[in-house]
């Protein structure tokens, strides 16, 4: 697998944000590397052309996580850090390595990107859905042919667990109306 | 910022703590506000045919709020935006998401089948999906809003209830 030189860059720059929001001692410091690599993420998503997901992560991810944070965050005090960096125990370093080597293992058995015989583009699901989706739906982004119409119960069921997290804050913090 | 926090917590005042009243900030956002929501708007209408849909532009939509109240004061904008919108909007995504779902059934078919409609209009797969994309627009706007509103008030009333 070839990686172009965005490609490594924005790679770089996304485990660099990773590893910073994990190991940073100050939280406003961690949230804001989180922040950056949810928009390193989206942006890589872009370059691999999946513009739906990208758009997402940005406004989730960078947007309104963020923002989410950075109140919760506000209503609780923070202690004085006296250095940069949190300190790691050998154990969950070795957790972590542990973990990383698990997921790395599988990402030979995905298949490069822009491969004709990889289940993505040769399945025969996706290529029902590319086939047929706009004779269909009259939709010609597929994506949203797929979420919308060919898998409409399972949107709608994302649609009430994401209004459902309201109605949980909701009673988390007593409260009958919003806002 | 610890600052800040601090005096916030002395006084007990969170909002005072978070809240930097700045002549830029309300000139930017009162400038960029109608731009970014008729890009949210754009998004949500527009998914069908390019990337974007419901979800994304709904969560834009949401951050018009957030960044309003970034500007004026989360108080404000509290009192400014009727809270009876933000449940509105949440609960009658659903209605409508689930209602296009019942009103499939009710014309014979199966739940969310949207051919059924093609009886009452013509090309009735695409409007109930643009429907339905409104519908989880309408949703996670209003939730985004209301998590922030949430989150931002927290434990306040709670902590006068027990004091007193």
């Amino acid at each position: 697998m070839t990686l172009t030189l965005i490609e490594a860059a924005l790679l770089v720059f996304v485990l660099g944000c990773a590893v910073g929001a994990a190991l940073l001692k100050d939280t406003l410091a961690a949230v804001m590397a989180f922040a950056a690599y949810s928009l390193g993420v989206s942006v890589l998503w872009l370059v691999l052309q999946a513009p739906d997901v990208g758009l997402t992560e940005a406004a989730v991810g960078a947007g309104i996580m963020t923002v989410l944070f950075l109140l919760a965050l506000s209503n609780t005090t923070s202690p004085d850090v006296d250095r940069l960096f949190e300190s790691v125990g050998w154990r969950s370093a070795a957790l972590v390595a542990g973990f990383v080597v698990l997921i790395g293992a599988t990402v030979p058995a995905l298949p490069t990107i822009g491969d004709p015989n990889s289940a993505v583009v040769g399945g025969e699901v996706s290529q029902y859905y590319l086939e047929n989706a706009y004779a269909q739906t009259e939709v010609k982004n597929a994506v949203t042919a797929v979420l919308a119409a060919y898998r409409g119960f399972d949107t709608l069921g994302e649609g009430v667990v994401v209004f459902s997290a309201v109605v949980v804050t909701l009673s988390v913090l007593r409260r009958e109306v919003v806002a | 910022m610890s600052a800040g926090d601090a005096d916030a917590a002395a006084s007990g005042d969170e909002g005072a703590g978070l809240y930097v009243e700045s002549t830029i900030i309300m000139t930017t956002v009162r400038l960029v506000a109608p731009f970014i929501l008729t890009f949210a708007l754009f998004i949500m209408f527009h998914g069908a045919d390019s990337p974007g849909g419901g979800f994304q532009g709904g969560v834009i939509a949401g951050s018009v709020v957030m960044m309003l109240a970034f500007a004026y004061g989360i108080d404000s904008t509290r009192q400014w935006l009727d809270v009876r919108i933000v449940s509105a909007l949440a609960s009658g995504g659903v209605f409508a998401f689930v209602g296009i779902g019942l009103g499939a059934m009710a014309l014979g078919g199966q739940f969310l089948q949207y051919s059924e409609f093609e009886a009452l209009f013509g090309h009735a797969i695409k409007y109930a999906i643009e429907l339905v994309e409104l519908g989880i627009g309408a949703i996670v706007a209003a939730v985004a809003i209301g998590l922030f509103f949430l989150l931002a008030a927290g434990f306040d009333d709670l902590a006068e209830e027990d004091s007193s």
